[in-house]
C-alpha cells in the first residue's frame, strides 16, 4: 500500500518538474522575444523567439503537461506587449525626443497616424509631442499605469494571486486612459488628423488592437481564481 | 460530480463561461498576433514609405522637419547637443489655421514622396545657381 502511494507520488511529482521544466522552457524563447516586439526596432529579432516560445507551449499543452492555460499565456503577453510598446514610445518622447530615431521614425508615424507626433514636434520647451494634453498623458500614464501593467503581467504569468488581481486593478485602468485618450483626440481632432496619410481610420485600424483591457476583464472576472497560488 | 465535457475545459474556465472565454481567446489571439507584427513592421515600413534606402535616416528626418515647418532651410542636427533648447523652439516658418482648433497646413505626404520632393527641391536649387552663374 505504501509502495503503491510512494510510486503515485513519484508520478506525479515528475509530472510536475517536467511540466514545470516545459513551461519555464517555453517562456524562456517567449519572454525575451516579447520584450524585444516592445523596442519596435528589434521587433524582427523578437518575433521568432516569441513564435518558437508559443509553439514549445502547445506542443506541451498538447503533450498532456499541466502548464499555464491557453488564454492566460497569450493574455499575459499581449499586456507585456501593450505596456511595453506604449511605454517604449512615450519613454522615447519624453527622454528622446532629439534623438535620431524619435525625430525621424516617431515623427514618420506620426505623419502616418497622428500628427500629434509630427505637428510642431520638438517645439514645447519639453521637446518631443506638443498636442495639447498628449505630455500630460504621457507623463501620468507611462510611471504609473504601465509599469504596474508590466508588473502585474509578469505577476499573471507565474500564476501569482497578485498578478491576477493587479491585472484586474491596471485593466480598469485601462478603460480610463483609452475614454479619456480618445476624447483628447477628438478634441483636438483637425490638429492630430488633417493632412496626414491615414486619417481617424488608419489610427483605429492601426491602435484597436491595443484593446487589451476590454478583453481581458470579463476574463479576469470569471476566471477560477483557484487556479492562481500566493 | 464532473461531466465528461467539464473535463475538457481548459484549468480555471467553468461551464458556464466557456464560450465566453472561447471567444476572449480568440480576441486575445488576433490582438497578440497583430501587436506582434506591428512591433515588428512598423518601423520597416515607415521607412520604406519615407524614402529609405534612397534617403538615409537623417536626410528623412531634415525633409520631415521641412515639411513640418514649411522651410526649406531646416536640417536634422545630428547629434543634437545635449542640453540645447528644443530645436523648433520659437520657430516661426510653420503653417497653421490657428484659432481654438488649429488646423495644419503642410502638404499629405504620398508613397516614397519624400525622394521626389529633395529631388526636386536640390533641381530647383541647381538650376537657380546655374542661372545665377550666368547673369554674372
Amino acid at each position: 500500500m505504501n509502495q503503491s502511494l510512494s510510486n503515485a507520488s513519484n508520478v506525479y511529482d515528475d509530472h510536475q518538474n517536467k511540466s514545470r521544466d516545459a513551461q519555464r522552457k517555453a517562456d524562456r524563447w517567449m519572454l525575451p522575444g516579447a520584450i524585444l516586439m516592445t523596442t519596435a526596432v528589434l521587433g524582427p529579432i523578437g518575433f521568432p523567439l516569441f513564435l518558437k516560445g508559443m509553439a514549445m507551449q502547445r506542443r506541451a499543452l498538447l503533450d498532456g503537461m499541466s502548464v499555464r492555460p491557453m488564454i492566460c499565456t497569450l493574455l499575459g503577453y499581449l499586456v507585456i506587449m501593450d505596456s511595453g510598446l506604449n511605454s517604449i514610445g512615450w519613454s522615447l518622447d519624453i527622454f528622446a525626443h532629439h534623438s535620431l530615431i524619435s525625430r525621424t521614425l516617431v515623427t514618420a508615424w506620426g505623419n502616418m497616424f497622428d500628427a500629434g507626433y509630427f505637428w510642431h514636434y520638438n517645439e514645447l520647451w519639453a521637446g518631443g509631442a506638443g498636442a495639447p494634453g498628449e505630455k500630460s498623458w504621457e507623463y501620468s500614464l507611462v510611471p504609473t499605469v504601465f509599469c504596474m501593467r508590466l508588473a502585474a503581467a509578469i505577476g499573471f504569468l507565474q500564476m501569482k494571486r497578485w498578478g491576477h488581481q493587479w491585472l484586474i486593478v491596471t485593466c480598469w485602468f485601462g478603460v480610463i486612459y483609452w475614454v479619456g485618450y480618445v476624447a483628447n483626440m477628438t478634441i483636438f481632432a483637425d490638429l492630430r488628423y488633417a493632412n496626414i496619410v491615414f486619417p481617424v481610420w488608419g489610427w483605429w485600424l492601426y491602435d484597436i488592437f491595443y484593446i487589451t483591457p476590454f478583453l481581458a476583464i470579463p476574463y479576469l472576472h470569471t476566471v477560477n481564481r483557484e487556479i492562481f497560488s500566493d | 460530480m464532473t461531466t465528461s465535457s467539464e473535463k475538457q475545459l481548459p484549468p480555471g474556465t467553468t461551464a458556464p463561461n466557456a464560450t465566453l472565454h472561447k471567444w476572449l481567446q480568440r480576441g486575445l489571439f488576433v490582438c497578440l498576433t497583430v501587436l506582434a507584427l506591428e512591433g515588428t513592421f512598423t518601423f520597416p515600413g515607415l521607412m520604406i514609405w519615407y524614402g529609405f534606402p534612397d534617403l538615409s535616416l537623417v536626410e528623412m528626418c531634415s525633409e520631415l522637419a521641412k515639411v513640418r515647418y514649411s522651410d526649406d532651410a531646416r536640417e536634422c542636427i545630428f547629434l543634437y547637443p545635449l542640453f540645447a533648447p528644443a530645436e523648433a523652439a520659437g520657430q516661426t516658418t510653420a503653417q497653421d489655421k490657428w484659432g481654438v482648433q488649429p488646423r495644419p497646413e503642410y502638404k499629405r505626404i504620398g508613397f516614397r514622396e519624400l525622394v521626389q520632393i529633395r529631388d526636386d527641391r536640390l533641381a530647383r536649387q541647381a538650376a537657380a545657381k546655374q542661372a545665377d552663374v550666368g547673369t554674372r
